[in-house]
């Protein structure tokens, strides 16, 4: 299958992937501070996921749950906590 | 770089900008969701002003087009919200006009946007492949066919399936109240647009009506939940596989390594073959009857990007297309 067909890029063109490029960087950034912010609730929806998983259980597959046993539950590890990448 | 992670973003808090892109005509604007700033492939908001005409015309690159609002009309029908198009390259397009307005998604999967006036196709197009469908009325909500499935409420509709990639645009939906307590990640990348409904995810909260996100293989997302309801139109580059688990803090690193340890679980013939194979120094790539005939094995690693050297053992390398030598004209 054809997946591009070979044309020309103009230098208009070049200059609108530029500049969209460095809007994205700036786009990305913001995200990546917006996420940051978010930590404290995170830790706690975190908490509340293992809780859950423990009680209700996890989904396996499409509605079958597994209650998981305290011995499974991981630890949070030292490194930073990331979400965005 | 390809794509990077865009997640979450939402698109109600920008204003939309007039493409300004040669070739398009005056009256379309945009809101750039995510690019690829390798190949210039992206996913924008679009609004098309009232009484926007377009006139007939293609693409270089396959475009995919889903109307939200408004409606576009061609000579011979009107397309509503729901409507839906796969484009091919070179596939050229009647007049279509927005006499009362017109709000849409539109991807460009391989390269920038692009739009050439033209009431023919180009000859490289493949015409059989033009998909048009509209999604509200003619086709149902299904559940995933996914294994490990998603929780109960979530339904989908496969609006284009890529034979060969496995790559697939889908609207879904949750219904109200929907969960689903686990992590999932995918050995491909996901893109999803809530054309209305808010869900929440436990990475990054509530994505609200126009919340959008662009998201790399093997990062982490879930557990889920939707109180009211959403609908969303989502899209993959490749097969969709829901790796799902319980550790919120596994990085993309540790789970792509899960998912090959997983493959090798779950295929070990096939991946001890392509590991024996394809393994160093070896320039053989797994060959796809269906796709790549019988061909040179050094002409499909090039096809597919892989390294691979020439046979001397120690040359390692991806090609980079060689400049042509100019050829000097000869005076008479």
């Amino acid at each position: 299958m054809v997946k591009v067909i070979e044309h020309k890029v103009s230098r208009e063109v070049k200059a609108w992937l530029k500049k969209e490029a460095a809007e994205q960087k700036e786009r990305y950034k913001k995200i990546v501070a917006e996420q940051e912010a978010l930590s404290p609730k995170r830790d706690k929806w975190v908490a509340d996921f293992l809780e859950r998983i423990q009680s209700r259980g996890f989904n396996v597959h499409a509605d079958m749950l597994r209650k998981i046993p305290a011995a499974e539950i991981p630890k949070k590890p030292r490194r930073r906590f990331k979400v965005v990448f | 770089m390809a794509r990077p992670h865009i997640e979450p973003f939402v698109d109600r808090d920008v204003s939309f900008k007039k493409m300004t892109l040669p070739g398009f005509p005056k009256g379309m604007h945009y809101k750039m969701l995510s690019l690829d700033t390798d190949t210039g492939a992206c996913s924008m908001t679009v609004m098309y002003e009232n009484g926007y005409v377009q006139p007939p015309g293609m693409s270089y690159a396959d475009m995919e087009l889903f109307i939200m609002s408004g409606y576009l009309e061609s000579d011979e029908k009107r397309y509503t919200p729901g409507s839906y198009f796969w484009v091919p390259p070179g596939v050229h397009m009647p007049a279509l006009r927005a006499p009362r307005g017109c709000v849409a998604l539109m991807f460009y999967n391989y390269a920038e946007p692009s739009f050439v006036e033209s009431d023919s196709d180009h000859q490289l197009a493949e015409r059989d492949n033009l998909t048009i469908v509209n999604a509200y009325e003619d086709m149902h909500w299904t559940s995933t066919n996914f294994f490990p499935a998603t929780a109960s409420g979530c339904l989908v509709k496969v609006l284009r399936f890529d034979q060969r990639t496995q790559a697939f645009t889908f609207l879904y939906c949750m219904t109200p109240n929907f969960w689903q307590d686990n992590i999932s990640y995918h050995d491909c990348a996901e893109e999803a647009y809530h054309i209305w409904g808010t869900s929440w995810m436990m990475q990054f909260g509530n994505l609200p009506t126009g919340g959008y996100f662009w998201r790399p293989p093997y990062i982490n997302h879930g557990a889920f939940a939707c109180k009211l309801g959403t609908l969303a139109l989502g899209r993959t580059d490749s097969q969709l596989y829901n790796h799902f688990h319980f550790n919120p803090w596994t990085t993309p690193e540790e789970n792509r390594e899960r998912a090959a340890s997983r493959m090798l679980a779950w295929k070990p013939e096939l991946y001890r073959w392509i590991e024996q194979h394809g393994g160093h120094n070896h320039p053989h790539v797994p060959n796809d009857f269906e796709y790549d005939g019988q061909g040179d094995p050094h002409a499909i690693a090039h096809a597919h990007g892989v390294p691979h050297d020439h046979g001397d053992g120690h040359h390692h390398h991806e090609h980079e297309e060689k400049p042509k030598r100019r050829r000097r004209r000869r005076s008479n």
